[in-house]
């Protein structure tokens, strides 16, 4: 096995793959980044057997062959290499040989026979996606933060896309809050798939400027993201995510437009009096053209803000100032619609232009 | 059904390596198996691939070496059924806490009624916590229950006092009993073994007694080292050992100390217990208390928070079963206040390390014994030699009166006249240190005790 490529490309597609090469003490191959060239394609491959990366790396120069090097120590290696040099990778058994100009090691690696053969994609029976990468990005962005980490509930550690109606839509919740984003309006296929928040996490890492469109593609048990020339595999959570639309109030008695960077501003501030009662602020709508958020401590003293817009019906609700300060920040548009209806139903927010994302929060008992 | 997969599983563990079997077939369960056509269920879509392309045909052999047909061998994703957390039911007369205790109280009482063979089923090796201070153990354990009186013979398993000895060697009692219904197994505490044998000898049935025993397959004693002082028996062991070892039977012997270190044990004997090695059973670390708490919670059913767990298993250091006596208490505790446990250990209810004896001793008495059991004068003991075997007893001393009455370091430093605190730390520490190698060291605290207290 031999390659022959430039610091820069190894050292980015290196360093991005072996962010999931931490070692299961069960199988210490795991630790390890393959090398493999076959008919001139170079492919570099990690796990965790949650999910997969595989980088298809552009080489000038190869010779067929199949190694497997610890990826930890491969990617710091290159990355302290003087960029703009030409690295040469070769192996003889498992001695695996870098040089660089003047720089070169020999890397004891092992062979690629107990490294776990990864599952594929279906391509017949798979549903597939095209999405443009910044859209996807930011849109997974808004929805991920909802997502919890209560592995006890694994349903609501990943994000649901599903299709209902003939649009794709993302959403995730932790059981106290909820996103949903509308992806795409118009699509034939259907899909009903929880994917793990954790490699979602990495497939947002993995997403480069040089990369316009990413393609996603759904069998039973496993989906593949494609973004440029990396490929992520991943598990899907064997469990049925709860039925979320119900969980989405119709119509509130209260609605206002309020001004989101002003909305953060007070919930900042209203957050530094509400250490003490686990984050917890009132959002009241007075009449005719109030909207306070008031936190109360002690020990401390009291906080009372207003924001000026139009109320037509006065409502009081309790909620955690984090989980409100996460929506706003997800939210894009100047302006938000802020709706409940009572102390105990969620409430919405929403971008005051564009409906596709929907933010819910369950208040606080007070 | 699960049966015929374990042993797939155990054969199929001896044809790859430990690594590759614990991740790829951990988890694995035999979902059905109708008409030759075997549904394998497994973790996830990584491990469909794998297992279909890397180790399908040892699946098959190993599945129609266990009389399976096989027409069809498929792999489906199930989150696996036995990590899943059962969500409990709660029947009308077990709704408390106290009551599942009496119940399980009272269920161990019929059992123990029942049993002729000694065996208790509520051992078991599935609720038995392994960790990493009795993985060996384990490992041994589990390779005798597969082929018992082949390589670990005799099982030699030595440990203080509840740490698991018991529960380890009636495990495998009922682990073979389970795979071989037929095997005759007995389990007896030394104790029993020689009141039974007096008995025999004083009605003349001597011979029936040996007989008893050489019939049978499998032969656990337990707490060996009570044979101390018991010639006779020890010497009728002997012969039973021998007989039982010629036939390859399985003997599995339990002691809280290495045979050598049992007083009076025939030299013949001792290393004959040690011919296929000493297994021992260590205290837990933090992490395994932890677990074997949880384990704990999980079998009572009981709900107790991470954080309370945490400050039980960092506050009893001395064994297992004390861990768990508090553990109970605390439920209880729990249960009959109506406060969760974290809140009880929050509001100072219960104090777990706070546990010191309080007997009516004086640092001088303890300073006096241990100079007279060591030969030496409390002036000798107590002054500046540095000549070994007094500074040794200066050392005990101080441990004892750490230990014993919880004195600080200081004040030790001023009962034993040495320089300053750090002397008396490290003093203390190279006492417990030894101890757990050391056991003339044991014994010889364990007889100061006795002299203290008696």
């Amino acid at each position: 096995m031999k390659i022959k490529v430039t610091q820069e490309k190894l050292s980015k597609a290196l360093n991005n793959i072996s962010r999931i090469a931490i070692g299961k003490v069960t199988l210490p191959i795991l630790n390890n980044v393959l090398i493999r060239v076959n008919k001139k394609k170079v492919s570099l491959i990690t796990t965790n057997l949650d999910m997969a990366m595989i980088d298809f790396l552009p080489v000038s120069n190869s010779e067929e062959g199949v190694v497997t090097v610890p990826a930890k120590l491969l990617a710091e290696f290159i990355s302290n290499l003087p960029k703009g040099e030409i690295v040469e990778i070769s192996s003889s058994d498992t001695k695996v040989t870098i040089s660089s100009g003047k720089y070169s090691s020999i890397i004891n690696g092992a062979l690629a026979d107990d490294f776990p053969e990864l599952p594929e994609i279906n391509e017949k029976q798979a549903v597939t996606f095209k999405l443009s990468v910044e859209e996807f990005k930011n849109s997974l962005s808004q929805v991920i933060i909802a997502s919890s980490n209560d592995l006890t509930r694994p349903a609501l550690t990943g994000v649901y896309f599903n299709t209902y109606n003939h649009v794709l839509a993302i959403a995730a919740t932790d059981g106290y809050r909820l996103a949903e984003k509308k992806l795409i309006s118009k699509v034939e296929s259907e899909v009903n798939a929880i994917i793990p928040s954790s490699s979602l996490q990495e497939v947002l890492r993995s997403v480069s400027d040089d990369v316009e469109e990413i393609e996603i593609s759904f069998n039973d048990d496993l989906v593949r993201f494609r973004l440029g020339e990396i490929e992520i595999i991943s598990k899907l959570i064997d469990a049925s995510f709860p039925d979320y639309q119900r969980l989405i109030p119709k119509d509130c008695n209260i609605t206002t437009v309020l001004n989101r960077e002003e909305l953060i501003r007070v919930t900042k501030l209203a957050a530094l009096f509400a250490r003490s009662v686990g984050g917890s602020i009132i959002c009241e709508t007075k009449k005719p053209d109030t909207f306070s958020v008031k936190s109360i401590a002690n020990e401390f003293g009291e906080n009372d803000s207003k924001i000026e817009t139009t109320v037509d019906q006065t409502g009081k609700v309790n909620l955690n100032s984090r989980f409100l300060l996460d929506a706003l920040n997800a939210l894009e548009e100047p302006e938000i619609s802020f709706s409940f209806s009572d102390r105990i139903a969620p409430i919405l927010l929403k971008n005051k232009k564009d409906q596709k994302y929907t933010h819910i929060i369950m208040p606080l008992n007070s | 059904m699960y049966d015929v997969w374990k042993n797939a599983l155990a054969e199929i563990e001896q044809q790859v390596s430990a690594a590759n079997f614990s991740t790829w077939f951990q988890n694995t369960s035999l979902l059905s198996a109708e008409d030759g056509n075997i549904k394998i269920g497994v973790k996830n879509s990584f491990y469909v691939k794998q297992l279909r392309a890397r180790y399908l045909e040892i699946i098959i052999s190993a599945l129609k070496n266990n009389n399976i047909n096989v027409v069809n061998v498929e792999f489906e994703v199930s989150s696996s059924p036995k990590t899943k957390i059962k969500s409990r039911e709660i029947t009308k007369n077990q709704t408390s806490f106290k009551d599942r205790v009496k119940t399980l109280h009272l269920e161990s009482k019929k059992n123990q009624l029942e049993y002729q063979n000694g065996l208790n089923d509520k051992y078991t090796l599935d609720n038995f916590v392994v960790g990493s201070n009795n993985d060996l153990a384990v490992s041994a354990a589990k390779s005798i229950i597969d082929a018992p009186g082949t390589r670990y013979n005799p099982f030699f398993l030595y440990g203080g006092p509840g740490l698991g000895k018991t529960h380890l060697v009636q495990a495998i009692g009922n682990e073979l009993l389970k795979r071989n219904p037929n095997l005759k197994i007995l389990y007896t505490p030394t104790s029993h073994f020689y009141s039974d044998f007096i008995e025999a000898i004083q009605n003349g049935k001597g011979k029936e007694f040996n007989r008893k025993f050489q019939k049978l397959d499998c032969l656990i004693i337990d707490d060996f080292q009570f044979i101390v002082n018991k010639e006779k028996s020890q010497e009728e062991f002997f012969n039973i050992f021998n007989d039982l070892y010629q036939l390859n039977k399985q003997i599995i012997v339990t002691s809280d100390r290495l045979p050598s270190q049992i007083k009076t044990v025939d030299e013949r004997l001792a290393s004959r217990l040690t011919w296929a090695g000493a297994f021992d059973l260590q205290l837990p670390k933090f992490e395994d208390k932890c677990a074997i708490l949880r384990a704990k919670a999980d079998l009572m059913g009981a709900e107790i928070e991470p954080e309370a767990i945490e400050y039980i298993a960092e506050n009893v250091n001395t064994n297992i079963r004390d861990l768990e006596g508090e553990f109970s208490t605390i439920l209880l505790m729990s249960e009959v206040r109506g406060l969760t446990p974290l809140e009880l250990i929050n509001n100072g209810s219960v104090s777990v390390n706070k546990i010191s004896k309080i007997r009516p001793v004086s640092p001088k008495q303890i300073i006096e014994k241990v100079a007279k059991y060591f030969n030496l004068s409390v002036k000798e003991m107590c002054g500046k030699s540095r000549v070994s075997n007094i500074k040794n007893a200066r050392q005990v001393a101080m441990f004892l009166l750490s230990k014993e009455l919880s004195l600080s370091t200081n004040k030790i430093a001023s009962e034993v006249g040495v320089k300053d605190h750090t002397t008396v730390m490290h003093g203390i520490k190279k006492i417990e240190k030894d101890l757990k190698l050391d056991f003339a060291l044991r014994d010889q605290i364990e007889a100061i005790k006795e002299k203290i207290y008696g």
